[in-house]
């Protein structure tokens, strides 16, 4: 087992963490990262996910977490990652992306299923993607088997987008068995990860 | 994640088209996908089908006297 590399990036300023973590990715197949802020850990997991490489977080406590990556075999280190670093009085947080329907827009359903195949795509192509996406009511039909938009939600969630499907609504439309992509999810953290978010985004 | 798979997409002179175009790909069994039209082609909101560039002859057939096409695009990336 080779040695882990671990990088202290705590008291740094963002994209440091993210570029001290790329580089030493390059050189060792583990390192652990630790961070002392959100921003740092939603960065440097984005990162790893982006890179397929594995990732464990631990919670130190007071805001202090230690990654641990470990690289994937297909790593390429000549891939491009931006961080995303708030700046001025932009809003700290995740980027969520709230979808509360299988359609975008109201008025014409079947013009409404053809906007929302097109929003995830757009979104699954975007430079910077969500941190979370939430999928309820209706929207939790669009990742179950069978699904136009399974493709791309599966992409994003291997780049590390996290997807959290409510849990209630599969169980009303009787298609729980059917979930292809993400996690099963509760109000709890629905309504957490909305409240916390940075940026809050529903189509 | 993107594979080096060569896409090419079809464009229809209105939505409406993309839709009955979807339905009759669907039937067929021909793996295809409705997206957003290329910005590189047109800045106009619109939607093409988007296939692998390997079965454009079937997916030309299949559409042939049904759909009018506007156009083929291949993508390059």
């Amino acid at each position: 087992m080779a040695d882990i590399k671990i990088i202290d990036a705590r008291g740094l300023s963002c994209p440091q963490p993210v570029v001290l973590t790329k580089k030493a990715l390059e050189d060792n197949a583990r390192v652990t990262t630790v961070v002392d802020n959100e921003t740092a850990l939603e960065n440097v997991k984005r990162l790893a996910g982006k890179f397929g490489c594995a990732v464990t977080v631990e919670s130190q406590g007071k805001g202090i977490y230690e990654i641990h990556i470990g690289r994937g075999a297909d790593f390429n280190k000549d891939q491009d990652f931006v961080a995303s670093c708030q700046t001025g009085a932009a809003p700290s947080g995740p980027f969520v992306i709230a979808v509360t329907e299988d359609k975008m827009g109201r008025g014409d359903d079947e013009l409404g299923t053809v906007l929302i195949k097109s929003f995830v795509h757009t979104v699954a192509d975007l430079g910077k993607k969500p941190d979370v996406m939430i999928f309820y009511n209706t929207g939790v039909k669009l990742t179950i088997e069978g699904s136009d938009v399974l493709e791309d939600l599966k992409q994003m969630n291997s780049e590390g987008v996290q997807i959290l499907v409510c849990g209630t609504c599969l169980n009303y439309f009787e298609i729980k068995d059917k979930l292809a992509v993400g996690t099963v999810s509760n109000m709890y953290d629905i309504v957490e990860t909305m409240s916390g978010a940075g940026r809050l985004l529903t189509p | 994640m993107k594979d080096k798979k060569t896409y090419a997409v079809v464009l229809f002179k209105a939505v409406s088209y993309a839709l009955k175009a979807e339905k009759i790909l669907k039937q067929e069994g021909l793996p295809h996908k409705l997206i957003p039209v290329p910005k590189q082609i047109s800045s106009d909101c619109g939607v093409c089908l988007r296939f692998e560039q390997n079965i454009q002859n079937q997916i030309e057939a299949a559409l042939l006297n049904k759909v009018e096409i506007e156009d083929i695009i291949t993508l390059d990336h």
